[in-house]
C-alpha cells in the first residue's frame, strides 16, 4: 500500500520591487511591470545620495500618484543613519513620506525606527538591508518592538537559510535582492569608503562619492582612483567596474588580485523557483543609481521570470550580461558556490 | 594634465565605421559657427520641455562639460549655469574651460540622452570614456536620464503645424541611416576579411603554443625532461 504524498503548498506570487533614481525611471519601472518602486529623497537620508539623482517632494508626490493610478506601490528609503544630535532631516523625511502617502518607508537606524513608530503609527515600516538583521531573533525584535512589517534580508544567507528564517518569523515578510550590485556582505557596517574619502555611505549616503573618483586614460588602459588612492587598472579590452575599494585590485604576496570581491553583478534569474519556494514575499532589484535603460531591461526580465514560474512554465533565457558590472554574474551567497 | 583632461588629437574611444563617421568627414570643411543655430534651438527646446535638467545640475552651475562625439570633427561645450545655460559647438576646446569631458560615438551619446542605453553599462564596456571631474559627469548623466528625453517627440512638439512632416522625415531618415549602416557593415566585413583570417590563424597558433608551454612546464615541475 502506498501513502499519498501531500500536495505541495501553492506558491505565493512575489512582489517585484524595483529601483528608481528619477521620476522617468519610476515610470519606466512601472511600465515594465514593477509591482512596487523604491526611491529616495535628494539628500543624505538615503543610501544612494548621488549627484543629480533622487526625488524632491513634488516629484515624489507625482510619482506616488502615477504609481497608485497604475496599481503599483512606492516605498521610500530613509535608510542612512542620522548624524549624532542632528536627526532633523531624517525625521522630516519620514514625516513627509507619511504626509505624501508613501506605501512604506525603508529604515535602518533603530532610533529613527523608534521615532517613526511613535510619531507615525499608520506608516508602514520596512527594515532596510542596512540594518543587517539576518536571524529570527533580531527580526522578531524589530517587529514586536516597533511594528516592522517587512525585513530586507542581508545578502549573506543561502536559499535554505532564507526558507528557515521565513518559517520562524511568519507573518513578518521578507524581501531579498535578486539582481544588481553586491556589497562585501557587511551591510550598514562598511567603512572602506569612509576611510578613503571621509564620506560614509551609512551616514552621508554615498559609497565612493563621485567627487572623490578620478579616471585617467593611459596607453595601457584606464586607471581608477578613489580619494587619491589608485584602486584599479583596467586594460583596454577588459570590462571595467565601479570605483569602490571593495572592488579594487590590490597587490599581496607580489600578486595583483581582487582581495574583497570581483566586479560582478548578482543575478538570480536561474534560481527564482527556489527563492519563491523559500517563501520570500518580495524580490528586490538593486540599482537606483542606474539609468532608465537598466531599469526597463532588468524589470522586464524579472517580470517575465516570475510570471513564468508562477504559470508553471520554464524559466526564460534572458541575457543581462551587457548591463552587469564587469560583464560577470553570480548567485552570490544564495548558493555560496565558492565553498 | 588640466582638469578636463582634453588632449589635442587624442580620441580615447575609437570612432566606429558608420554613416556618422562619413558625415563627420563631409562636415570637416564646415565652420562650427554655421551649426551653432541648431544647438541654440536644441537648448531652447530642452529648457522649455525639460527644465528639470538644469534644476538637477544646479550645484554644478560653474562646471562646464565638453561632450566629444568622437566620430564628428567638432565638440560641444555645455555650460549648465541655470541663469544663462549655453550649448556651444567648437572645433576644439581649451582644457582650461571645462571641468570634465565625455567621449563617445554620436549614436551612443544620443541613445544615452534618450535613456535607451545605460550609462554605467557603457562605461563598463568602455564605449564611453569620461575624464576630469567625475561628479559633474554623474550629475549630468542622471539629470538627462531623469528628464525622459525623446528627441523626435520633443522637436515635433516645438514645430506646431510642421510636426507631422518632421516626424515623417525623421522616421525616413532613421530608416535610411539603418540601411546605410547595414551596407557599411557589409563593406567593413569585406575589407577586413583577409586580416581577420590571418588573425584567427595566429590566435590558433598562439593557443597551440600555450598548450605546449603548459605541458612543458608541468613536465619540468615533475622533474622530467621536457
Amino acid at each position: 500500500m502506498t501513502t499519498a504524498q501531500p500536495a505541495p503548498a501553492p506558491l505565493t506570487r512575489p512582489e517585484l520591487v524595483c529601483p528608481a533614481g528619477t521620476p522617468a525611471a519610476l515610470k519606466s519601472a512601472i511600465d515594465a511591470g514593477a509591482d512596487t518602486v523604491y526611491v529616495g529623497f535628494r539628500d543624505e537620508t538615503n543610501a544612494r545620495n548621488f549627484p543629480g539623482l533622487n526625488f524632491n517632494r513634488r516629484e515624489l508626490a507625482e510619482g506616488i500618484e502615477y504609481a497608485h493610478s497604475k496599481g503599483a506601490k512606492v516605498l521610500v528609503a530613509v535608510n542612512t543613519f542620522p548624524r549624532a544630535g542632528h536627526p532633523e532631516i531624517w525625521h522630516k523625511a519620514v514625516a513627509d513620506c507619511d504626509a505624501l502617502k508613501a506605501d512604506a518607508v525603508i529604515l535602518a537606524d533603530i532610533g529613527l525606527i523608534d521615532h517613526a513608530a511613535r510619531h507615525h503609527p499608520n506608516l508602514r515600516l520596512h527594515l532596510s538591508v542596512q540594518a543587517a538583521a539576518s536571524n529570527p531573533d533580531a527580526i522578531r525584535f524589530y517587529a514586536e518592538r516597533y511594528g516592522i512589517k517587512r525585513v530586507v534580508l542581508p545578502r549573506v544567507l543561502t536559499v535554505q537559510e532564507i526558507a528557515e528564517v521565513n518559517a520562524r518569523i511568519a507573518p513578518i515578510e521578507t524581501e531579498v535582492f535578486v539582481f544588481g550590485g553586491l556589497c562585501v556582505m557587511a551591510e550598514g557596517r562598511c567603512a572602506l569608503s569612509s576611510y578613503a574619502t571621509g564620506q560614509s555611505p551609512n551616514i552621508n549616503g554615498a559609497c565612493s562619492p563621485a567627487s572623490d573618483v578620478r579616471y585617467t586614460e593611459t596607453s595601457e588602459g584606464i586607471t581608477s582612483e578613489l580619494g587619491g588612492f589608485t584602486i584599479n587598472k583596467f586594460a583596454h579590452t577588459e570590462p571595467a567596474g565601479y570605483p569602490t575599494l571593495c572592488k579594487g585590485r590590490f597587490i599581496a604576496n607580489e600578486k595583483s588580485s581582487y582581495l574583497f570581491e570581483e566586479p560582478t553583478s548578482l543575478n538570480t534569474l536561474a534560481i527564482l523557483p527556489d527563492l519563491i519556494r523559500a517563501g520570500v514575499t518580495a524580490f528586490k532589484i538593486e540599482g537606483r543609481q542606474r539609468g532608465r535603460a537598466y531599469v526597463s531591461a532588468v524589470v522586464r526580465a524579472f517580470r517575465e521570470g516570475v510570471d513564468a514560474v508562477m504559470a508553471g512554465k520554464g524559466l526564460p533565457d534572458i541575457d543581462l550580461d551587457r548591463i552587469t558590472e564587469g560583464g560577470k554574474q553570480t548567485t552570490g551567497a544564495y548558493e555560496k558556490a565558492w565553498r | 594634465m588640466r582638469p578636463g583632461q582634453v588632449r589635442a588629437n587624442v580620441k580615447p574611444v575609437q570612432p566606429p565605421f558608420s554613416p556618422v563617421l562619413l558625415l563627420g568627414m563631409a562636415l570637416k570643411p564646415v565652420r562650427p559657427a554655421l551649426l551653432q543655430p541648431v544647438f541654440d534651438g536644441v537648448l531652447k527646446m530642452l529648457r522649455r520641455r525639460h527644465p528639470d535638467i538644469l534644476d538637477r545640475m544646479a550645484d554644478y552651475a560653474s562646471k562646464p562639460v565638453c561632450i566629444d562625439p568622437v566620430d564628428l570633427p567638432f565638440v560641444i561645450l555645455l555650460d549648465p549655469n541655470p541663469d544663462d545655460p549655453r550649448l556651444t559647438v567648437r572645433r576644439e576646446i581649451d582644457p582650461q574651460e571645462v571641468a570634465a569631458t565625455i567621449h563617445g560615438p554620436l549614436e551612443v551619446l544620443l541613445a544615452l540622452a534618450e535613456g535607451k542605453v545605460d550609462g554605467d553599462a557603457l562605461f563598463f564596456t568602455r564605449r564611453l570614456v569620461i575624464e576630469g571631474d567625475t561628479e559633474v559627469v554623474v550629475a549630468l548623466r542622471n539629470a538627462i536620464d531623469g528628464a525622459g528625453i525623446d528627441l523626435i517627440n520633443d522637436i515635433s512638439a516645438e514645430l506646431g503645424p510642421l510636426a507631422r512632416p518632421f516626424r515623417t522625415c525623421a522616421s525616413a531618415a532613421v530608416d535610411l541611416l539603418g540601411r546605410i549602416q547595414d551596407d557599411i557593415e557589409t563593406l567593413r566585413t569585406a575589407l577586413i576579411a583577409p586580416a581577420v583570417k590571418d588573425s584567427n590563424a595566429q590566435n590558433a597558433r598562439i593557443s597551440q603554443l600555450e598548450t605546449e608551454l603548459k605541458t612543458l612546464r608541468k613536465a619540468a615541475r615533475r622533474g622530467g625532461v621536457a
